[in-house]
């Protein structure tokens, strides 16, 4: 298996990435914004199995990504059991009206 | 006689603590029995009363073991043997011995409880008694019985809750209302009582003047019992302030006394080595001259302070280290202890005091300011009298011969009946100190007895008369009251014949002798007279030996005379003014009433001693006797001295006493004729006379001028020098002050600019900064999730495009 | 990478990209899912392009049919109506557009401007970094056989035995007794081996502890979700 050129992998990482950012800035949908948090730790996952595969790092960056991938699971659930609670409080998934917080 | 001792100082000690005890439970409970209670008074009486029986048992045990020695001289004293004896009690730690320096004198001596030590200096409280101890305690406890019983009834209008006072007006012109004082004024009594006692048995010069202070303060409180009348608190502070100038020369002839012997105690003690410490007395001893051992050079006097095998005091050899005083001390020790004396009896020129201490209420001029606490000079200078050398008897001897005559003549001019008793008694005390001066110690402390008794029966005489005359105390006012209130009349001639000296000579009283114990007299007889005519009658025997001694000195014989005839004139005029004539007053008249019985007993119990205390007079009388058992024993042989004061000895007073004697009852019958002429029998009228010599009768009513003198001596001076003093501390040291606070004040403000401006601002300023900074942050804040995701990104932005901006080639 | 290979990462890298930008752009929350599931699973493929199989694999059960249907479960428990939509602002689209793309542009840079390959050796520069004390002999001796069957050492690796360097490279020798025994397999090599992991202090470490800690996370979060999501009286707005 010849060594493989892993700038276009990363790459699609960043755009991966960068999406999700967006996606997170953009969406005013409490689910949209979870999507893009998936969206960035899907990019940062093919980052890990790029340099897992191109780099003497072996496992390590696969036994990594599988980790992430089991997080994003768990924050998945727990996130949108925050967005069913948010939902329920607020009668909407607009994060916007979420802003009790402000300064 | 160890258990003599015991005895006695038991007895006297528990006379001299019930008071005391008395005062406590007065003052710390009888503000609950209630202000119309006399539950107070009674227990006050019962104190003092006990007290009395418990005096009067052990001079009648002293009387019966010791006490007969003095007639039978003979007997030698040897068998007294002087043996200490420990007998510690839980508390008191008694050491009784007798002490003799010739078969006359028994003295038991030791100590309560030690209060300090300072190096060789120990301060305690001892006990001394002899005869003289005695004497004073039963003369004490039963006048002062009499007192207690008396203002009972005198004060019982106290026994109210709203005590209107009539002579005090408050600024509505109403009178002053205030509470009852009824057990206030026993209990300060009592307390007087045990500060009294106290003085009489103290074994130490120092524990005098515990107890002279503490009399003081009594008589202070008592002066100013009606605190509320200008008079009497004016009176109060009058009394204490002149009483502080001779106590100022008490304090010097203590610290004299402490520097040159080393002790206050006046008998011997027993230290814990088994030896025996020379007391003050011991120290000053005389030889059969009257001459006291001195030095070489003999300015200086060695004090005896070694025992011989006899335990008779002596000089120790030149070898041994020697303690000696210089003579001119010895003087100034005498003059300051009698400085004391002075202010406390009232003698020249300390005398203003007394007669503005009769604002007091009567009983306490009867106790405090004739019988007992101004005597107690007197008693002092008698007690102290072996450390007074032949100089300051002189000046003892004038003194007094001043007093007696100035306050004399004083006393004929004086309207207010207590003023002329207190003016009779200043002039008696200068016959005290006169007798004392002239070597009659003896003579002095006999008539300090009988005058304690005739002058308090006469102010509770005249306290009975101001009660019968709703306090009407101005004698013009008075007149006729003798059928009004005879039994108070009566026992006030008593009194006023006792002080006057007059007698029947020439009778003898066989009647008398058929008493068994005075049987030893019946070849003498008696002379028909009341006490003060053998007391005076001794002084002035004494006195006229003086002057026979050193005829320089002549007019301290004829002026004592020439009062005795003044006494009797101002006593008689007295009595006259009062109870006899037509009443002045006539709706005074009508509401005299004679005084419940409370008040007359204790008049009649008085009178019968006024009599008969002195009965035997000076040669044989039982008390002259007692009171010779503890005369010092360098004044029987008197003192001749070339150059200096000579002293009379017993034969010599003897061999004056009949023309002294003579001399004195002239001198009273004319003093008595006069007065009966002028007061009783209206002969001459005194206001004629008043009118013809006005400026001798303002002189005299201005009181020889004392108090102007004083005011302008003193008390002026003392305001100008005062006002002075205040305009420099208003004009000097307070504006200084005050310009440092005006500094301070400037310092103080432009600090506070710079605080409020300057550090306040900081402060403010970086608040103020913070807080705006955080309310524009807060902006920021904006609680959404979508632009703080936007922030964080443009920030990571921002961060790579500064990292590439920065390190391009990183 | 052969051409196959390189056809399938274009076609896939393309689905990829285009599903992420579809989530960015598209307004409805179903279509958002429905891309997401393309992103999803068009990453799987990339990761078995990258010889990540069990990744992969894993990729696509746990995310596409798992997570996925969670976020679905979400948008139909959430949504009042079937097609909801909650419009964004355009100015705010455009405003994050930027600064994606300057992001983008950043990142692109900064990976195109590294050398991953060394001209030279025509090897990766990143396989001469450091990596213990073994970096040289696990360069030297990486073998390009193993990638593509990974499961086995992931799961020794979760064993905390690391066959892709210890096992593989036989550091340890073996003992004398078993020097003339056939050669074994990995499997049975690695249960010989294990035997004196602990007398070798230079092993390489393996993934037993945090896979512990990710599975009692795991439970953990569970719960607590279960918890959170629990009915509850809705509150008065």
């Amino acid at each position: 298996m010849q060594p493989i050129d892993p700038n276009p992998f990363l790459i699609v990482g960043a755009v991966l990435f960068v999406c999700g950012v967006v996606c997170m800035t953009t969406k005013r949908n409490g689910i949209g914004v979870l999507m893009g948090v998936e969206l960035v730790l899907n990019g940062a996952n093919l980052n890990f199995i790029t340099f897992s595969r191109c780099t003497p790092l072996g496992l390590d960056g696969q036994v990594f990504s599988l980790f992430v991938i089991v997080l994003a699971a768990a924050e998945a659930a727990v996130a949108l059991a925050i967005a069913l609670n948010f939902y329920n409080n607020h009668l909407t998934i607009d994060v916007d009206r979420g802003d009790e917080l402000h300064g | 006689m160890d258990s003599l001792g015991n005895t006695l100082a038991n007895l006297l000690t528990i006379a001299w603590l019930l008071p005391l005890f008395g005062f406590v439970v007065q003052i710390l409970f009888a503000h609950k029995w209630g202000r119309k209670s006399k539950a107070a008074a009674y227990l006050a009486i019962f104190c003092i009363g006990t007290g009395f029986v418990c005096s009067a048992t052990a001079f009648y045990k002293w009387d019966k073991q010791a006490g007969h020695l003095v007639f039978k001289e003979a007997k030698p004293a040897a068998t007294e043997v002087a043996e200490p004896k420990n007998d510690s009690k839980a508390e008191v730690t008694e050491e009784a011995h007798p002490k003799k320096h010739s078969g006359r004198q028994t003295v038991f001596s030791g100590t309560f409880y030690q209060l300090a030590q300072f190096g060789d200096l120990q301060l305690s409280l001892d006990y001394y008694i002899d005869s003289l101890t005695l004497a004073m305690f039963v003369m004490v406890t039963l006048i002062a019985t009499c007192i207690h019983i008396f203002a009972t009834g005198y004060m019982s209008e106290e026994l109210v809750e709203d005590y209107v006072d009539h002579q005090v007006h408050s600024h509505d012109g109403g009178h002053f209302h205030r509470p009852g004082r009824f057990y206030r004024f026993f209990s300060y009594l009592s307390l007087f009582c045990f500060a009294m006692l106290g003085l009489v048995i103290a074994g130490n010069i120092f524990q005098v003047f515990v107890f002279w202070e503490l009399v003081g303060i009594c008589s202070y409180l008592l002066i100013g019992f009606y605190v509320e009348r200008h008079s009497a608190s004016t009176a109060a502070n009058k009394a204490f302030i002149v009483n502080r100038v001779g106590d100022f020369g008490f304090i010097i002839g203590l610290m004299i006394l402490w520097t040159s012997f080393g002790t206050f105690n006046f008998a011997d003690q027993h230290v814990s080595d088994g030896g025996v410490k020379p007391g003050l007395f011991s120290m000053v001893t005389r030889d059969h001259h009257g001459e006291f051992p001195k030095s070489a050079d003999g300015k200086e006097v060695v004090l005896t302070t070694q025992q011989d095998g006899h335990g008779a005091w002596q000089v120790p050899p030149e070898t041994s280290p020697r303690k000696t005083i210089a003579y001119t001390l010895l003087i100034v020790a005498g003059l300051g202890v009698f400085g004391g004396c002075v202010g406390k009896s009232a003698q020249f020129p300390l005398q203003t005091w007394l007669p503005d201490a009769m604002e007091g209420p009567t009983p306490v001029s009867a106790l405090v300011h004739s019988a007992t606490m101004v005597a107690a000079g007197v008693y002092l200078a008698g007690r102290f009298y072996p450390m007074f050398v032949p100089e300051v008897l002189l000046v003892i001897a004038y003194v007094g011969c001043i007093t007696a005559f100035v306050a004399a003549t004083i006393a004929i001019v004086a309207t207010d009946i207590k003023k002329v008793l207190a003016y009779s008694t200043i002039s008696q005390l200068g016959y005290m100190m006169l007798g004392l001066g002239v070597g009659g110690w003896g003579a002095g402390l006999f008539h300090l007895i009988t005058h304690a008794f005739f002058k308090s029966l006469m102010f509770l005489c005249s306290g009975s008369v101001i009660a019968g005359c709703h306090h009407e105390q101005e004698m013009p006012k008075m007149g006729g009251l003798l059928r009004k209130m005879p039994i108070t009349a009566l026992t006030m001639l008593v009194g006023v014949i006792a002080i006057a000296g007059l007698a029947i000579p020439g009778i003898y009283l066989k009647f008398w002798s058929f008493v068994p114990y005075l049987s030893v007299y019946e070849d003498h007889g008696y002379v028909l007279s009341f006490s003060g005519y053998h007391s005076k009658d001794a002084i002035l025997a004494t006195a006229l030996a003086y002057t026979k001694l050193n005829p320089l000195h002549f007019l301290l014989f004829l002026i004592p005379l020439l009062t005795a005839g003044i006494t009797s004139f101002y006593m008689f005029r007295l009595w006259f003014y009062t109870f006899l004539g037509k009443p002045r007053d006539q709706h005074l008249h009508e509401h005299v009433h004679e005084s419940p019985w409370v008040m007359t007993a204790p008049l009649l119990v008085l009178s019968f001693f006024a009599a008969f205390c002195a009965l035997g007079g000076e040669h044989h009388g039982s008390l002259f006797g007692v009171l010779h058992h503890s005369e010092p024993v360098h004044v029987h042989h008197g003192f001749e001295a070339a150059n200096s004061v000579s002293l009379p000895s017993h034969q010599a007073i003897e061999d004056s006493h009949a023309s002294a004697g003579q001399a004195a009852l002239l001198a009273a019958f004319v003093g008595m004729a006069l007065s009966y002429l002028i007061y009783g029998k209206g002969v001459v009228n005194p206001d004629e006379i008043q009118r013809q010599a006005s400026g001798v009768h303002a002189f005299l009513a201005n009181k020889w001028g004392f108090d102007d003198l004083y005011d302008v001596m003193f008390v002026k001076p003392a305001h100008v020098v005062a006002k002075f003093a205040a305009a420099i501390d208003k004009f000097v040291f307070d504006e200084i002050l005050h310009t440092f606070v005006r500094m301070g004040i400037a310092v103080s403000k432009w600090d506070r600019k710079f605080d409020e401006g300057v550090i306040d601002g900081i402060v403010n300023l970086m608040g103020n900064s913070t807080h705006s900074l955080g309310i524009s942050l807060r902006n920021v804040q904006t609680g959404k999730i979508r632009q703080y995701v936007t922030f964080i990104a443009v920030s990571v932005v921002t961060l790579f495009v500064l990292l590439f901006a920065l390190y391009p080639k990183g | 990478m052969n051409t196959t290979q390189l056809t399938l990462f274009w076609l896939f890298a393309a689905l990829t990209c285009g599903g992420a930008i579809a989530v960015c752009v598209s307004q409805n929350v179903v279509r958002m899912a429905f891309s997401l599931v393309l992103t999803l699973g068009s990453t799987a493929v990339l990761f078995l392009l990258l010889g990540a199989d069990f990744v992969g694999a894993t990729q696509l059960l746990v995310y596409v049919g798992g997570t996925l249907v969670l976020i679905v479960f979400g948008v139909m428990l959430t949504a009042t109506g079937p097609f909801t939509r909650i419009k964004s602002s355009a100015a705010g689209g455009i405003l994050s557009g930027l600064i994606g793309i300057a992001f983008l542009f950043i990142v692109a840079s900064t990976v195109t401007s590294v050398r991953w390959v060394d001209s030279d050796k025509g090897q990766g520069v990143a396989s001469k970094i450091e990596f213990g004390t073994h970096s040289k002999a696990v360069a030297s001796h990486f073998n390009p056989e193993q990638q593509g069957n990974t499961t086995r050492q992931l799961g020794l690796s979760f064993l905390s035995l690391r066959a892709d360097r210890d096992l593989k490279f036989g550091i340890p020798p073996a003992p004398v007794e078993e020097s003339n025994t056939a050669p074994v397999i990995p499997g049975e090599s690695v249960a010989a081996a294990a035997l004196p992991l602990n007398s070798n202090p230079k092993l390489s470490v393996g993934y037993l502890l945090p896979f512990e800690i990710v599975s009692v996370h795991l439970l953990v979060v569970l719960v607590g979700a279960a918890y959170l999501a629990r009915t509850k009286r809705r509150t008065k707005s």
